[in-house]
C-alpha cells in the first residue's frame, strides 16, 4: 500500500518532469495557448485593443460587434473563451448566453460589463458564464482571467500551469522549482500566476496592484509596494534555481519574459 | 406661542376692551334713565308741594318719609328756574350719609319767596343697577366660559388633521419607498393642504430618483470610454519605443484614468446604497472582517511603517455584507491614507461599536463638513467620497457615526446601537 503510494508519487514527478522537458522542446506551450476567442464588443476601439492584446501570443480572435454577427458566430464554431459585453445594440448579452446552454456548447464565457450590478452577475453566473469582469479593465487583468477560463476548460481536474521550470499546482496552490516545493505567500502566489498568464508583456505596477488589491490599490500614492513583493518572490525563485524572468521597464512596471 | 393661545389673546384683549366700553354704556344710559325717573319722582313731589301750599297755604311739614327730605329756604327774589343735580346727605332714618338727587327750585308762598330742596336717596336705583348689571353680567360670564371651552376643544380637534399632516411632513424621507400619508377630514382647507404637500411629495421623490437615475447612467455611460483609455493605455505600454517622457506620460495617464474610475465607482455606490439595492442581511462576524481586511491591507500598512493596534470582541450583526464590507475597507483606506509614515492605527471592536483612531499630518477636522460629498482636503488623493460613502452606509443602518479629534488622534466611531 505504501510502496505503492511512494511509486505513485515517483511517477507523477516523472511525468510531470517529462511533460515540462517536452514543452521546452517542443513548445508546447505555445500550442497550448494558442486559444480561439470570441469577442462580442460594440465598442469598436476595445475590441481592436482586446484583439491585439490577446493575439499577440499567437492565438486567434473574432470580433463582432452586434448580437446578430455574435449569434451566427456562436452557432457555428467553437471557441475556447467568449468575451461577451452584456449592452449589444440590437440585443441583451444574457440571451446569448441562454443560447449557448440551449446549443449545449462548453465554450468558456467571460461577460465584460459597464454595470457591476449583483444581480446581473449572478444571472450571468447562473446560465453559465465562467467569470465576470467590470469596465474599465486593464487588458492584463482580462487577460489573466481568459487564461485560467481555458485552462479550466481544457484540461479539466489537473491544474498544472507550467512555466519553463516553474510548475504551479492550482488545486494545492504549490509551486515547484525544479521540483523543490516553494512557499509563496498568498499574494505572491496570485501574483506570479498573473506574471505567467501575461508572459512577455509590460504590466503596470497599477495593474499588478489592482490585481491584488482590487480597486483599494489606489491608496497608496505609488505603487512601490509592489516593488516589494516581487523582490520577495523573486527571491525565492532566484534562491530555489530558477531563471530570473523578472525585468523592471523603467518607472512603469515589470515584464515576465523567457527572453 | 401656539396658534390657539395666540388667536385667543387676541380675541380676550379686544372682547376686554369691548365688553368694557359696553359696559360703560349700558351703565350710564340705565343710570339715565334711572336718573330720569328720579326727576320725575321729584317734580311729582314738588307738585304735590305747590298743591299743598295753594291750598292750605303752607308748606308741608318737612319731615323726612320715603327716603324724601323735603327743606325750605327763605330767600330775596323768585328766579325762575330749577335745577337737578346728584348730591350726597345725610339719611337721618338710615343715619348714614347717602348718594342722592335733588331738585332745587323756587317758589313763592303768601308772596314770600322760597327756595325749596327736594332730596331723593339713590340707594335704591343703585341696588337696581346692580341688580340689572348682575342679571345681565353673570349669565354673560358664564357664556363666555362655556364659548371659551367650547372654542378650546372645537379648535383642538378642528387642527388634528393638520397636526397629523405636521407630524407626516416630519417623518417624510427622501429615500424611503412608503409614499406621503393620506390625511382624510371635511375640513376643505386641511384636504387642499394635505394633497399639494402629497404632489409636492411625489413630485421630490420623483426629481430625486430621476437625479439618481441620471448619475447612475452618466457614470455607468463613462465606463466604456474608460475601459477605451484604459486598453489603450495598456496596449501603448507594449510598446518597445517608449522613453523616459512617453513612460512618465503614461504613468500620469494612468493615474487620472484610475481616479476618474475610482470616483465613478464611489457614485454608483452612493447610489446603489440610495436605492436600497445592498439589503440582504445575514449574520455578520465583525471581528473577522476586520481581521480579513488587516490581512488584506497588511502590505498597505507597513509600507508607509505604520504601527496598529487592534483591540477586538467577538461581534455578530445582522447586516448586509457587502455594506459592513465597504464600511470596514473605507475606514481602514481612511486611516491608511490619511496618515503620515510611522503614524499609529487603533481599532477597536465592542459590542457598542467600531472606533478607528489614526494620527494624520493635519489638525482637526471640520466635523460638520468631512462627511459631505466631494469634501477633501486639498492634499488628498482620494475622490472625496469615502467618508460621503461610510455616512451613508450608517444613516442605512442606523448606525451613530461620530468624528472626535482628541490627543492628536483622528477618531471615527460607530455606534451600532
Amino acid at each position: 500500500m505504501i510502496s505503492g503510494l511512494i511509486l505513485y508519487k515517483y511517477l507523477k514527478v516523472i511525468i510531470v518532469q517529462l511533460l515540462t522537458y517536452l514543452q521546452n522542446v517542443y513548445n508546447i506551450q505555445k500550442y497550448i495557448s494558442a486559444m480561439k476567442v470570441l469577442i462580442i464588443e460594440d465598442e469598436v476601439s476595445l475590441q481592436k485593443s482586446i484583439q491585439q492584446y490577446l493575439t499577440a501570443e499567437g492565438g486567434t480572435c473574432d470580433c463582432s460587434g452586434t448580437f446578430e454577427s455574435a449569434f451566427q458566430k456562436i452557432s457555428i464554431y467553437d471557441y475556447d473563451c467568449i468575451l461577451l459585453d452584456l449592452t449589444l445594440p440590437d440585443g441583451e448579452g444574457l440571451e446569448l448566453l441562454r443560447y449557448l446552454k440551449e446549443l449545449n456548447k462548453t465554450d468558456g464565457v467571460l461577460i465584460i460589463s459597464a454595470r457591476d450590478a449583483i444581480d446581473q452577475r449572478i444571472e450571468g453566473l447562473k446560465l453559465g458564464a465562467d467569470d465576470y469582469l467590470v469596465k474599465p479593465f486593464h487588458l492584463s487583468e482580462l487577460n489573466a482571467r481568459v487564461t485560467s477560463i481555458v485552462r479550466r476548460r481544457n484540461f479539466a481536474g489537473s491544474n498544472l500551469v507550467v512555466f519553463k521550470e516553474i510548475q504551479i499546482d492550482l488545486n494545492a496552490r504549490q509551486v515547484r522549482v525544479n521540483d523543490r516545493v516553494l512557499y509563496l505567500t498568498r499574494k505572491e502566489f496570485d501574483l506570479l500566476l498573473y506574471f505567467i498568464a501575461n508572459h512577455g508583456k509590460v504590466i503596470s505596477k497599477a495593474a499588478a496592484a489592482i490585481h491584488i488589491w482590487g480597486d483599494d490599490a489606489d491608496m497608496a500614492d505609488s505603487f512601490d509596494f509592489i516593488y516589494t513583493h516581487i523582490k520577495n518572490m523573486r527571491k525565492k525563485l532566484t534562491d530555489a534555481g530558477c531563471h530570473d524572468y523578472f525585468h523592471t521597464v523603467y518607472g512603469i512596471g515589470y515584464k515576465f519574459t523567457d527572453s | 406661542m401656539k396658534l390657539f393661545s395666540s388667536y385667543n389673546s387676541i380675541l380676550l384683549v379686544i372682547s376686554f376692551i369691548g365688553l368694557t366700553f359696553i359696559g360703560l354704556l349700558f351703565y350710564k344710559t340705565l343710570s339715565y334713565y334711572l336718573d330720569r325717573q328720579i326727576d320725575n319722582g321729584l317734580i311729582e313731589e314738588l307738585m304735590e308741594v305747590q298743591d299743598f301750599t295753594h291750598t292750605k297755604n303752607i308748606f308741608p311739614a318737612p319731615e323726612v318719609y320715603k327716603d324724601l327730605v323735603i327743606q325750605y329756604k327763605k330767600i330775596t327774589k323768585v328766579q325762575n328756574n330749577s335745577t337737578f343735580a346728584d348730591t350726597v346727605y345725610y339719611n337721618p332714618k338710615k343715619r348714614k350719609m347717602e348718594a342722592a338727587r335733588y331738585l332745587k327750585t323756587d317758589i313763592s308762598l303768601g308772596h314770600k319767596p322760597y327756595q325749596v330742596l327736594i332730596i331723593c336717596s339713590k340707594v335704591h336705583r343703585d341696588e337696581e343697577i346692580r341688580i340689572i348689571g348682575l342679571i345681565i353680567g353673570l349669565p354673560f360670564l358664564l357664556f363666555l366660559t362655556i364659548l371659551y371651552w367650547v372654542n378650546s376643544v372645537l379648535i383642538n380637534r378642528m387642527w388634528t388633521p393638520f397636526r397629523k399632516l405636521l407630524l407626516n411632513i416630519k417623518s417624510f424621507n427622501l429615500n424611503h419607498d412608503q409614499s406621503f400619508e393620506h390625511i382624510k377630514t371635511n375640513i376643505e382647507e386641511f384636504r387642499e393642504l394635505s394633497k399639494a404637500i402629497e404632489d409636492l411629495s411625489l413630485k421630490v421623490k420623483s426629481d430625486y430618483r430621476e437625479i439618481k437615475l441620471f448619475t447612475e447612467n452618466a457614470a455607468h455611460e463613462m465606463m466604456t470610454p474608460l475601459a477605451v483609455i484604459n486598453s489603450k493605455l495598456d496596449t501603448m505600454l507594449q510598446s518597445n519605443r517608449l522613453g523616459l517622457e512617453e513612460s512618465e506620460t503614461l504613468i500620469d495617464l494612468y493615474r487620472a484614468t484610475s481616479k476618474l474610475t475610482k470616483l465613478n465607482q464611489s457614485l454608483l455606490l452612493l447610489v446603489k446604497i440610495d436605492n436600497n439595492l445592498m439589503m440582504d442581511t445575514e449574520k455578520v462576524s465583525v471581528m473577522d472582517i476586520v481581521k480579513e481586511k488587516q490581512t488584506f491591507f497588511n502590505e498597505l500598512i507597513h509600507n508607509r511603517n505604520l504601527k496598529i493596534e487592534v483591540y477586538l470582541d467577538p461581534v455578530y450583526l445582522t447586516v448586509s455584507k457587502q455594506l459592513l464590507d465597504i464600511l470596514i475597507n473605507n475606514l481602514f483606506s481612511n486611516a491608511i491614507r490619511h496618515n503620515y509614515d510611522g503614524g499609529l492605527i487603533n481599532i477597536k471592536l465592542t459590542q457598542s461599536g467600531l472606533t478607528f483612531s489614526n494620527t494624520g499630518p493635519d489638525g482637526m477636522l471640520k466635523e460638520d463638513r468631512i462627511f459631505e460629498r466631494f469634501y477633501k482636503d486639498p492634499a488628498s488623493e482620494g475622490t472625496g467620497l469615502g467618508l460621503a460613502i461610510l455616512k451613508q452606509i450608517c444613516n442605512r443602518q442606523n448606525y451613530q457615526l461620530s468624528y472626535r479629534y482628541i490627543n492628536q488622534l483622528h477618531i471615527f466611531n460607530i455606534n451600532f446601537n
